[in-house]
């Protein structure tokens, strides 16, 4: 499995980082974007079975990343990764194609968790 | 126009607890991060003008030489700006929980960019956090724009001018406590007149449901 990691900032990389070897292994392959266009050239090249998605991020916000690999690949399995927990902010990404959100910071529980819930592991 | 837009105690004391609520999820977040947390103080919440903030910023750059400041804009329902604002013993000490293990031997040397993008990270977690409650909590809608930060040494080396499109600022000091060590930060939001009307209003709706 390769996991696409967007986020401009590198503390919030490597703690989602740490979450996802925490549950899969560090077997996998983990591709880093510090920002909305970065993640879309990755995801054309590398073409990840999950990306995780920040929103508020500089060039590109996540709401357009998202939109725009959505655009490209109608099955993206897009992840959002959040400290903007606003009802809209939600509604927003999931129009755009993410289909789970999870509220910062993450840690191994709830990416489990979520994970889980959309049958990804 | 300044008078019109000053909060009444009611409204004040309304925002405070308001402001408490949407401090609390922030404060969950940042607990969560750093699971050794042994207390996060209540948050105290003053609104002032935009000459006593000034004033504010001022003696408090006077007392501690070196500030880091980030600073986001937020749009929607609420316009303006917020700032974190934190000293450097307090940026030094929060890096070093983030950037080294329990036995790492290197503590005292910390890379600026290191620090900076900690700093950054963890004031985007507590504003947008925050705001984004307190717009739950008052019907209304914001973006973000991404963080910046800076290093001010002097009172000289902040540039005022750009908040002088601010009337309003709330200004919400945290104190957090470690086991072994304190880090003192501010939340500070700085808000358009239109913005501060709004809120006026949403703070009647709310006393006036009680």
């Amino acid at each position: 499995m390769k996991y696409l990691i967007t986020d401009d900032s590198r503390m919030a990389r490597k703690m989602m980082i740490k979450s996802i070897i925490e549950i899969i292994g560090d077997t996998d392959e983990i591709i880093e974007a510090t920002n909305g266009e970065e993640a879309l050239k990755m995801y054309k090249e590398y073409k990840p079975n999950i990306c995780f998605m920040d929103l508020t991020m500089p060039v590109m916000d996540g709401f357009t990343a998202t939109s725009k690999i959505c655009e490209h690949d109608k099955d993206a399995k897009i992840i959002i990764v959040s400290a903007d927990i606003q009802d809209g902010s939600m509604k927003k990404a999931s129009d755009n194609g993410a289909i789970g959100f999870i509220k910062k910071p993450i840690n191994s529980e709830n990416l489990k968790t979520m994970l889980e819930k959309l049958n990804l592991i | 126009m300044m008078n019109n837009l000053s909060l009444n105690e009611d409204e004040k004391d309304c925002l405070q607890e308001l402001m408490n609520i949407s401090y609390g999820s922030a404060t969950a977040a940042i607990a969560e991060i750093i699971e050794k947390f042994a207390t996060l103080n209540i948050p105290k919440i003053q609104a002032v003008t935009l000459d006593e903030f000034k004033d504010y910023f001022k003696n408090k750059l006077e007392h501690s030489h070196t500030h880091y400041v980030t600073n986001q804009l937020i749009n929607g329902t609420l316009n303006g700006e917020t700032m974190f604002i934190i000293d450097e013993e307090s940026t030094h000490n929060l890096g070093k929980e983030f950037l080294f293990e329990e036995d790492d031997s290197n503590k005292n040397e910390i890379c600026e960019d290191d620090l900076k993008d900690v700093i950054l990270e963890i004031s985007n977690i507590i504003t947008s956090t925050t705001l984004s409650k307190f717009a739950e909590l008052i019907d209304a809608s914001i973006t973000f724009s991404p963080p910046c930060i800076k290093v001010l040494h002097s009172i000289e080396e902040f540039n005022d001018s750009y908040i002088d499109e601010y009337n309003h600022i709330i200004i919400i000091s945290t104190d957090i406590k470690f086991v072994d060590q304190n880090i003192k930060g501010e939340l500070l939001i700085l808000s358009k007149d239109e913005s501060i009307v709004y809120m006026k209003e949403a703070l009647n709706r709310v006393l006036d449901e009680l």
